[in-house]
């Protein structure tokens, strides 16, 4: 007897992974954050709603922090992504990442790959944030065990030694 | 029963101060900042299978038939399973906390729903296929024929003669009472010069943590099991595995992977960690599933109605307080939960001294989904109701609410303290509240509140006093309040700490190494800690009530101290001087007087190269294992029927300042001033950084988190679009300092950091709404206070 249910629409999708140019199967139906972690094995990029809600799954798309639970895979065809296994460019850790760690501004850490894309995106644009400015950029990253206090310092701390 | 032991003597374990704790960042750090985490969904072993599971759609209903024929056709299912189906394979789930063992109700829970369900989200089958995708897609395969059943969603509609009972051979719904008087409270109130009764309501709310639930299992052919499982409690866990499939529990391997937040709704008990494993046995293949975001808002918390009367004389002193608090815990289930409502009332009176109460606590079971542990654990709710009593002192007698608390709070003469369920260890409760007035300024923000009035804005200033009994010990069950550490050194001089606590990223696992590597004179970086492994790390209880310092941490100072007494025989014999005198520090092992060393991993080195073959060097076990745990554990009454299962009590401060919206409703905090007391801090940046989780834990739940359900029994929130955690703009920056009375009774002086400010925090902002609103002849009994409760107590101008 034939299964009930027949395969999904598929196809493949050419991809530039924190520097790696490579193609990957996908179905059309995948999200781009399970691409991500369940093909590409980037399991730094996390989940926590699916929904848009949480940010834990914020990557770099094509220079843009994006939710990669928002959007098909099949619709970054072609696209640069940076994930936080590439963050640092090569660097053990860059000046955010050490930021945070000085300031200790994760605690479980699940949101803080999330939150380093969104505390970079901030310090491109806005070199010399308030704490008003970094608590705007930060919010739609939720975070359940810091209550944010040391993410902004940490992003403080990273712009304050930019600058000086 | 566990003797009392006074305070002098738990004194005397304490050691004279080694020096400083090395304070370093947080350990793994260079892990977790590059997304090299290893949560439970990061772990996939090549031919993993994916099981979903089918739930009730129905608050209470009676299961007649289930049909999954067809799902087992749909397209890569590997195996259904149905609750009948799975009532041979596996043996009912042991409770987490079995309501029997103090007296109350309790049932037996399969892993799959038999003949009943009993809430929306109650598992019925489950399904495994090679995608999750496909797994789901099978679900709709299944038919389930319910007869539907009334409901029962409301607390006090349970209560009521009549009501559709939950489990049915109870008779009604409640599943304990739990007491907790002295004294006449019933005359003191007679007598009293001011009575005031009143009520508040805190509603349904959790945790949240970013990471959700979920449990990877590998049932292998030669009857292996192993679970990697996203649990704060790893060998409990595995010792109910073993009774659940009847399989010795040396066979059997749970491996607690890095936690995404926890907060107690990661406790064992869950349906879904033995589930995975029965599915691997039927499909041979490891098979994960992994909680959703809806799934896991089903998990309940916090609902209590606190029904109270306070007498007080004409000095703002409370002579008597009466509580009768309802917790709404949702179904009973093998999850722990619904003990939150011992917490609940036997913190109470709180910090204050009351010689008269009468608080009873009833856990009364409703068709919501369970209850599971959240930070605070009852405690939280006891504060904000014990809180509010003042406050209302306070607002009667046209006292400052801050006078009033200090007038009566229990003394630090009067300390160690005895209510009928708690031997109150130590403190400085009136120097905390000086320490928030003065560091709040609290004086300067009630000349600012007074500006903001007269300029037509509607501020309020919140205090709030919360007591947070931690380190809770019962015995009967595997809540327990000791645990073991094992100290291991390797012939290269590396120290490895094997654990039976976790850490759940509150830092306590760097503070293990810390303590670990100043007992040795090593940095923290010489030491790795193991936790969660149930094949490499001593048995242990894993996580819970701020418990990880005082226990494994204790254990493992004193599993140091026995190894460094080996490694001082050693070094000894291979520097050729009594042992008694040498000095562990900067990586060597240094003679008295300073003037020879030799490496500490060269002492190791020597030890296993050349034990008996040496003269002296005759003790090469350079591991240690021991145990530990707080002493001020009182298990059977005493001849005044008085115990106490919590050994330390925290406490904090706090100060907050909203400006509510009169126009929308909306709460602002514009200010937050906390001062904790948690004894010793080992570590006191992780200390300030839980503190200020749990605050901002506290403030959601004071504004916005909410769990509701209809009056049909189905949950309304079920993404975080409905279910609003606080945000970075939500709060503002949190002022934080400490004060410290060590802990008489623990080994290093340490009472537990991890749940102060949930309760201090949504008492504070409870508090300050209400002054806000007090101009208005208004006031509010309902939380959240969320823009609708706000809006409606500001239209309603006071009449209820």
């Amino acid at each position: 007897m034939d299964p009930i249910g027949s395969a999904a629409p598929a196809r493949t999708i050419a991809l530039r992974v924190n520097g790696v140019e490579l193609t990957t199967p996908i179905e059309d139906r995948e999200l781009l954050v399970d691409v991500v972690r369940k093909r590409l094995r980037q399991t730094g990029t996390h989940v926590g709603c699916y929904n848009g809600d949480c940010g834990v799954c914020t990557i770099s798309l094509n220079g843009k922090i994006i939710k990669s639970c928002l959007i098909l895979a099949a619709s970054a065809d072609g696209g640069d992504i940076t994930t936080i296994e590439g963050f640092s460019g090569g660097e053990e850790l860059d000046d955010i990442q050490q930021a945070f760690w000085d300031e200790d501004g994760f605690q479980c850490g699940f949101c803080l790959p999330g939150m380093l894309f969104a505390a970079r995106d901030l310090l491109e644009r806005n070199p010399e944030p308030s704490e008003a400015d970094i608590r705007q950029a930060i919010s739609g990253n939720i975070c359940r065990c810091t209550g944010y206090v040391n993410i902004v310092r940490s992003v403080h701390t990273a712009a304050q030694r930019r600058t000086s | 029963m566990t003797a009392m032991v006074p305070a002098s003597a738990g004194s005397s374990r304490r050691e004279p101060a080694l020096g400083a704790v090395e304070q370093t960042r947080r350990k793994h750090g260079d892990q977790l900042l590059v997304g090299r985490g290893g949560y439970l969904d990061d772990h996939e072993p090549p031919g993993t299978l994916h099981a979903a599971i089918l739930r009730s759609p129905h608050p209470h209903a009676r299961i007649r038939s289930v049909d999954a024929s067809a799902a087992r056709r749909c397209r890569s299912v590997r195996a259904v399973v149905t609750g009948a189906e799975a009532l041979s394979l596996a043996e009912p789930l042991p409770h987490f906390f079995d309501p029997s063992l103090v007296g109350g109700r309790t049932t037996t829970v399969r892993v799959l729903a038999v003949d009943k369900v009993r809430y929306v989200g109650d598992p019925v089958a489950a399904v495994v296929a090679d995608s999750l995708a496909d797994a789901e897609a099978a679900l709709d395969a299944i038919d389930v024929d319910y007869e539907i059943l009334p409901a029962v969603v409301d607390a006090e509609d349970a209560l009521a003669e009549g009501a559709p009972t939950v489990f049915d051979e109870w008779g009604d719904n409640v599943l304990i009472r739990f007491p907790f008087a002295e004294g006449d409270p019933a005359r003191a109130l007679a007598m009293a010069p001011h009575v005031i009764a009143d009520e508040i309501r805190i509603q349904r709310y959790q945790t949240a943590p970013m990471e959700p639930r979920g449990y990877l299992a590998h049932w292998e052919p030669t009857g292996k099991l192993t679970l990697y499982a996203s649990t704060q409690i790893p060998h409990p866990l595995r010792t109910n595995l073993s009774t659940i499939f009847g399989l010795s529990e040396d066979r059997i391997r749970v491996v607690a992977t890095r936690l995404g937040g926890a907060f107690g709704h990661k406790f064992n008990g869950y349906p879904e960690e033995p589930l995975v494993c029965l599915l691997s046995r039927m499909t041979g293949a490891p098979v994960k599933w992994v909680e959703t975001r809806a799934d896991s808002l089903l998990v309940g918390a916090r609902e209590y109605i606190h029904r109270f009367s306070v007498g007080f004389d004409d000095d703002g002193r409370i002579l008597a307080i009466t509580d009768r608090i309802i917790g709404n815990i949702g179904c009973l289930a093998t999850w722990g939960g619904w003990s939150m409502t011992y917490p609940a009332g036997m913190t109470l009176p709180g910090p204050y001294l009351v010689s008269d109460y009468d608080i009873e606590s009833i856990a009364v079971v409703t068709n919501k989904a369970p209850w599971n542990g959240a930070r605070g654990y009852g405690k939280e709710s006891a504060t904000v109701a014990i809180e509010r009593m003042v406050d209302l002192v306070a607002a009667e007698l046209g006292m400052d609410p801050v006078e009033v608390r200090r007038r009566n709070l229990i003394p630090p003469e009067r300390f160690p303290h005895w209510t009928v369920a708690k031997h109150l260890d130590s403190g400085d409760y009136r120097g905390a509240l000086d320490k928030v007035v003065e560091l709040a300024g609290y004086h300067r923000q009630r000349e600012l509140q007074r500006d903001a009035r007269e300029q037509g804005r509607t501020r309020g200033v919140g205090v709030a006093f919360e007591l947070t009994p931690e380190g809770g010990d019962f015995a009967g069950s595997y809540v327990r309040g000791f645990d073991t550490s094992t100290v291991r050194v390797s012939p290269s001089g590396a120290v490895t700490v094997l654990t039976g606590v976790t850490s759940l990223g509150t830092g306590s696992d760097t503070g293990i190494a810390a303590l670990v590597a100043r007992e040795l004179g090593l940095t923290v970086d010489a030491v790795s800690i193991l936790q969660g492994d149930t094949d490499s790390c001593p048995y242990g209880f894993g996580n819970f009530s701020a418990r990880s310092l005082a226990t494994g941490g204790g254990a493992a100072v004193l599993a140091a101290r026995e190894v460094r007494e080996r490694m001082a025989l050693a070094a000894g014999v291979l520097l050729d001087t009594p042992p008694e005198g040498l000095v562990f520090a900067g990586g060597h092992v240094h003679t008295a007087d300073g003037g020879r060393s030799i490496a500490f991993g060269a002492v190791a080195e020597q030890v296993y190269r050349r034990a008996y073959a040496v003269p002296g060097l005759d003790q090469p076990l350079l591991e240690a294992t021991k145990v530990d745990r707080p002493r001020n554990l009182t298990h059977q009454p005493d001849e005044h029927g008085r115990m106490s299962a919590y050994p330390t009590f925290p406490y904090s401060t706090h100060v907050a300042v909203v400006d509510v919206d009169a126009e929308t409703g909306q709460v602002r905090l514009l200010d937050y001033t906390c001062v904790e007391d948690c004894g010793v801090q080992i570590n006191p940046r992780f200390v300030a950084s839980q503190i200020y989780g749990a605050i901002a834990m506290g403030v959601g739940g004071a504004l916005f988190e909410e769990l509701p359900y209809d009056s049909a029994g189905q949950p309304l929130a079920r993404t975080f679009t409905q279910y609003l955690v606080p945000r970075a703009n939500d709060l503002p920056a949190i002022r934080l300092d400490h004060q410290c009375t060590p802990s008489p009774y623990t080994l290093l002086g340490t009472k537990g950091a991890g749940q102060s400010g949930v309760g201090g925090a949504a008492a504070s902002l409870a508090s300050a709404v209400n002054d806000a609103l007090a101009p208005l002849g208004v006031r509010i009994t309902t939380m959240p206070l969320s823009p609708p409760t706000v809006l409606r107590a500001i239209r309603s101008g006071g009449k209820p």
